[in-house]
């Protein structure tokens, strides 16, 4: 093995603890979107003092705070529980959070050729390329309802156990909806690799416009999956305490609590990956369209970003210097806001927001010049054949991780924004919904693409 | 006598969920983008670090009223810490230097996270030496030491804080009546 191919490997190993980093967003994402949707300001009480300047940094130490409290709390085991299971359940959904990622296409495959033998080394997206991917990933996404029901059991209370086997019920009811919604794309493209999936979308269009009743059934079992609402009877704080995790405290609560921000993130991934086209940029050739001059003809893959890679970078920078700008206004608004009230720590406040102010206005300053310079000097040619240099194809991999996790963390977000929309299902609400209404559309759903799918493509 | 409360009859696009969760969802994201960019339109008080406007005879966080010279008015009688349900007040009496007044409070405390606010204190007071018209309603701190008054943190308030009209208050330091008063006290009047 080469050099450069063990430090890709590094690199696609690092791509693994995605939703472990994306946890802590999701975090001040559940609390800013529930703030934000009640008419509240959100977190904005813990802080860190540097000199002078109380930072709050957006209610991102609300989080170190309750890491802290929570690692640190004793970490107690109740004396009827059964211990080993009880120690061990927290950790299954953890577990299966660090393995899903891995099969999961985070950029396009591309290669490069090799400095020693002059032969090009292919590499795929995903760290580990299953030809059966999907059917790991559901495999190994259904294990963490394990966890839970595990978690329930071993605590051995009577609200733990009925959280448990209401999530096992939902689980075995919406996994059989959701294997069948999914089918139909399947069927489609003819492949259970996630790679190909894409690839079939990158060269077709999004998986969204094929199956669009598909796509509504599979977003809706994923709810179901990561026992999110309207779904979360196996919590269920209304009515059974607090469902599975009634006994657990401490650094395990927190693990359960990991685990299932980690799940929102992979099922936001695996949504954006199936119908969402994954790395992909655009769902359509717009080039077909002879009005549409200012942009070039497609397919929007790989070849497209490398050719425009000056201008993609520039497209991006510009409209992350936007936000900042956006950012720097809304601040302002706050600012001014907090001057007009008669507020005790009102000098402390200005200061902090005049620092953001000042970030962010230096930060869209730069990211416009930045935006600027990538469009004048980053010229790339066109490379006759498939090689590009490898410095190009990293550039490219890393503009398509970035249209990844742009489409997952608008899932995030999205399970976020139903969750502070919707109440929860009654239960037998939700049974009847699963097995008399979604598994019937996801059956009819299937016939009719088969048919289409043998009368269209032959 | 039951009451049938009948059912709503659901139309179609209602029964199949996604018309209704998407119109929910907009109602949602309508008030998430309201609070971003309209921070002034919150119905919120940033507790605690503003006070919510209240009227002057709600009944707040105690003063201690004071006489011209600054000293306090209270004559340390024990009536209020007597007719204290709540048993949050604590004086300790000494003598006064002043020949006309028996005594003074040495220590007045009061324990605000025992107080229940009923402001009987305030009707016991022969002297009219206690009120609770500071309109502070938001006692919010750290620590439940910060939470026990003294009688400098008492008697700290501004005469300008309180209305013109308010005579007692105008006699404190100053105050309109501060000059007069002053001199009624000089020349021997009766305070």
């Amino acid at each position: 093995m080469e050099l450069r191919e063990i430090v890709i490997l590094a690199l696609k190993f690092s791509l693994v603890m995605i939703p472990f980093a994306l946890v802590p967003l999701m975090i001040l994402m559940e609390r800013r979107g529930a703030a934000y949707i009640q008419d509240r300001p959100g977190p904005g009480r813990a802080a860190i003092q540097i000199g002078g300047l109380r930072l709050r940094a957006f209610g991102m130490i609300h989080n170190l705070t309750d890491g802290v409290k929570l690692f640190f709390k004793e970490s107690f085991v109740p004396p009827f529980a059964n211990k080993w299971f009880y120690i061990l359940a927290p950790a299954i959904p953890v577990i299966t959070a660090v393995l899903t990622p891995a099969l999961i296409p985070w950029f396009g495959p591309f290669s490069f050729l090799s400095a020693n033998t002059g032969k090009p080394i292919s590499v795929v997206g995903p760290f580990l390329d299953a030809n059966a991917g999907v059917l790991a990933l559901f495999a190994l996404g259904s294990l963490s309802v394990y966890g839970v029901v595990l978690g329930s059991w071993a605590s051995r209370s009577k609200y733990a156990l009925l959280g448990g086997m209401r999530a096992s019920a939902m689980m075995i009811s919406y996994e059989v909806s959701m294997g069948l919604s999914v089918l139909g794309l399947f069927l489609i493209v003819g492949s259970f690799s996630l790679t190909e999936v894409v690839a079939w979308q990158t060269t077709h269009t999004w998986g969204i416009f094929v199956q669009p009743v598909g796509f509504l059934l599979f977003l809706t079992s994923m709810f179901a999956e990561t026992n999110r609402n309207p779904f979360d009877v196996a919590e269920g704080e209304s009515e059974i305490v607090a469902g599975f995790h009634t006994e657990y405290s401490g650094v395990k609560f927190a693990l359960y609590f990991m685990g299932e921000y980690c799940h929102i993130v992979i099922a936001s991934a695996l949504i954006a990956t199936l119908y969402l086209g994954g790395y992909d940029l655009l769902p359509f050739d717009l080039s077909f369209d002879r009005r549409i001059t200012w942009l070039p003809a497609g397919p929007y893959d790989a070849r497209f970003i490398a050719a425009h890679l000056g201008g993609m970078l520039a497209f991006v920078l510009g409209a992350t210097a936007l936000l900042a700008f956006a950012f720097n206004l809304l601040v302002g608004r706050r600012s001014r806001n907090y001057g007009r009230m008669a507020a005790s720590d009102k000098a402390a406040r200005l200061r902090e927001y005049g620092f953001f102010r000042v970030l962010s206005l230096l930060a869209g300053l730069g990211l416009a010049a930045g935006a600027v310079a990538a469009y004048l000097l980053i010229k790339t040619a066109p490379v006759q054949g498939q090689i590009y240099p490898l410095s190009i194809s990293l550039a490219v991999a890393a503009v398509q991780i970035g249209v990844v996790l742009a489409k997952t963390l608008f899932f995030c977000w999205l399970f976020v924004w139903v969750r502070w929309t919707l109440p929860r299902f009654r239960y037998d609400q939700i049974m009847a919904l699963g097995w008399k209404v979604m598994l019937n559309i996801a059956l009819v759903n299937l016939l009719v693409t088969a048919v289409i799918a043998k009368l269209v493509m032959k | 006598m039951a009451k049938v409360v009948p059912r709503p009859e659901l139309t179609f696009w209602e029964r199949i969920y996604f018309v209704e969760i998407f119109k929910g969802l907009a109602t949602t994201l309508g008030h998430a983008v309201k609070t971003v960019t309209r921070p002034d339109t919150l119905p919120i008080l940033m507790y605690p670090e503003v006070q919510p406007d209240i009227p002057r005879d709600y009944r707040a966080r105690h003063r201690l009223m004071k006489r011209p010279d600054g000293s306090p008015r209270c004559v340390a009688c024990y009536m209020c810490s007597t007719a204290c349900p709540a048993r949050c007040i604590s004086i300790v009496a000494e003598e006064s230097p002043d020949r006309h007044i028996e005594k003074r409070p040495a220590k007045f405390e009061i324990d605000l996270l025992l107080c229940v606010f009923c402001g009987f204190c305030v009707e016991a007071c022969p002297c009219d030496a206690i009120r609770m018209d500071t309109r502070k309603a938001i006692l919010a701190a750290d620590s439940r030491r910060v939470f026990v008054i003294d009688k400098e943190q008492l008697m700290d308030w501004d005469p300008k804080d309180y209305p013109a009209s308010d005579t007692q208050s105008q006699k404190a330091p100053g105050g309109s009546l501060h000059t007069q008063a002053l001199a009624d006290f000089r020349a021997g009047s009766d305070h």
